[in-house]
């Protein structure tokens, strides 16, 4: 399976910014400073374990159902 | 004026508190930010502090030399006091054990509940926080990752410091100094806000992506699978023995959307490289090297001017190690005349905070006149 990582990230993108340009912005700057570039993801990029996992709790602490989307 | 500046240099706690009563007479402030240099007793330091200003809500810090309106101090205590027309409210908490995570989330619940409404939902554009923390816990990474969690709005800051002694840092909330902690203050301003940051630095082609890492120990081990010394030194094009003359000048930095975060190296142990925050595995980093931190920071004033109107108070994290630079380049007093014509104060930070924890950056809070009513009436 390939490209979850950008699923994931681009779900949380738009559920944490809801179309905010500056929030957009932010979260994607959160997302960089946890160690995953959202800029090196792409649909048919490897699915690292270790952003996977982090990204799973981002998600979880920020209420985002990632599984009937996602994985 | 609704934002007031004092200091004083005097040494005795007594005599420093009056100093600051007497420029601070008549002004009746809602929150009073303070910063003091670690020669001060800190816990008597605050508590005198705050019974002299019982109806503020007060936190600050310790530091490594302090800066107000036109100066750059040492040895003393500096005080912002706003009032009423810029703080609409202000809730501050202060989180005793920075290594308990759990912490910053009861700190976000208490927020919560105060402003009846959830820290995950709050408008950035109608708060801003503000963060201390101890300079010497190497755990603002973490906290500031959680804070990042827990809200959209933006929280700034620095980490404390203690005039280069590094032996212990004090965060101040509401009377009370404590180690080994960090305040956070969660503003409602009534006013507009903005937020500056700026480095100087430009960013050369050289990048490195960190292949082994010591996340605790803020340690690079590998850069690119090299030892991260050698890869460091090869990308300068000097010899290992000469990369202490190249910490300063030359960081590195993570670049997101073409900001740049800088990460500082603190200091060269065997082959590897120990930084000021953390570079943690994967992360791709671009060597960059210093320009001019005197006309980078004008430029920044100017240009916040020119998008805010006015700036009726400025509240400066400014990095120890962008200190050093100016006084070793004998341009402190340049430096401070940027600021002269506006009530600041800050101090030399061990990190400073925005979104991330970051170095050899200022991070300021500004406030404008403009009433936030009528910035929200306009759009």
């Amino acid at each position: 399976m390939a490209g979850n990582v950008k699923r994931m990230i681009d779900l949380i993108i738009d559920q944490r910014a809801k179309g905010n340009p500056a929030l957009v912005k932010l979260t994607k700057a959160k997302i960089s400073l946890k160690g995953i570039n959202p800029d090196k993801y792409t649909e048919t990029s490897e699915d690292n374990p270790m952003a996977i996992e982090k990204l799973k709790a981002l998600a979880e602490e920020l209420n985002i159902k990632l599984w009937g989307d996602v994985l | 004026m609704n934002i007031k500046t004092a200091y004083s240099t005097e040494k005795n706690i007594e005599l420093a508190v009056a100093d600051l009563k007497r420029q601070l007479n008549g002004f009746d402030p809602r929150m009073l930010v303070v910063f003091a240099s670690s020669s001060y007793a800190q816990e008597e330091l605050t508590a005198k502090i705050k019974n002299g200003f019982a109806s503020a809500l007060v936190c600050g810090c310790s530091t490594a030399g302090e800066i107000v309106s036109g100066k750059m101090l040492k040895e003393s205590v500096v005080a912002m006091a706003l009032n009423g027309k810029v703080i609409g409210d202000a809730k501050i908490e202060v989180i005793d054990n920075i290594k308990d995570l759990k912490k910053v989330k009861d700190a976000f619940d208490s927020f919560s509940r105060y402003y009846n409404e959830p820290a995950a939902v709050m408008d950035p554009q109608r708060y801003i926080g503000l963060v201390l923390m101890d300079g010497l816990s190497k755990a603002e990474e973490k906290i500031m990752d959680r804070i990042g969690d827990l809200t959209n709005v933006i929280f700034i800051g620095g980490s404390a410091g203690d005039d280069l002694k590094f032996t212990r840092t004090y965060v101040y909330g509401e009377g009370k100094a404590y180690t080994n902690a960090a305040v956070l203050v969660l503003i409602k301003p009534q006013v507009r806000f903005d937020i500056i940051k700026t480095q100087s630095f430009a960013v050369l082609e050289r990048k490195f992506t960190a292949t082994k890492v010591d996340p605790e120990a803020r340690a690079v081990i590998e850069f690119d699978h090299k030892p991260a010394a050698l890869a460091y030194s090869e990308a300068l094009g000097v010899s290992m023995d000469d990369l202490n003359n190249y910490l300063m000048t030359n960081p590195v930095g993570l670049l997101i959307d073409d900001e740049i975060y800088v990460r500082s190296p603190a200091q060269i142990k065997g082959t590897s490289i120990l930084f000021f925050c953390n570079i943690l595995e994967g992360m791709e980093v671009s060597l960059l090297e210093s320009t001019d931190i005197v006309g980078d920071t004008r430029q920044a004033i100017l240009n916040k001017k020119k998008e805010m109107g006015e700036i009726s108070g400025i509240l400066n994290f400014h990095c120890i190690l962008r200190t050093l630079e100016l006084e070793r380049k004998g341009q402190t007093q340049e430096y401070a005349n940027i600021f002269a014509e506006i009530p600041t104060i800050g101090f030399s930070t061990y990190g400073e905070e925005y979104i991330g924890h970051i170095n050899q950056t200022s991070t300021m809070l500004t406030f404008g006149t403009e009433r936030l009513d009528s910035v929200e009436s306009e759009k």
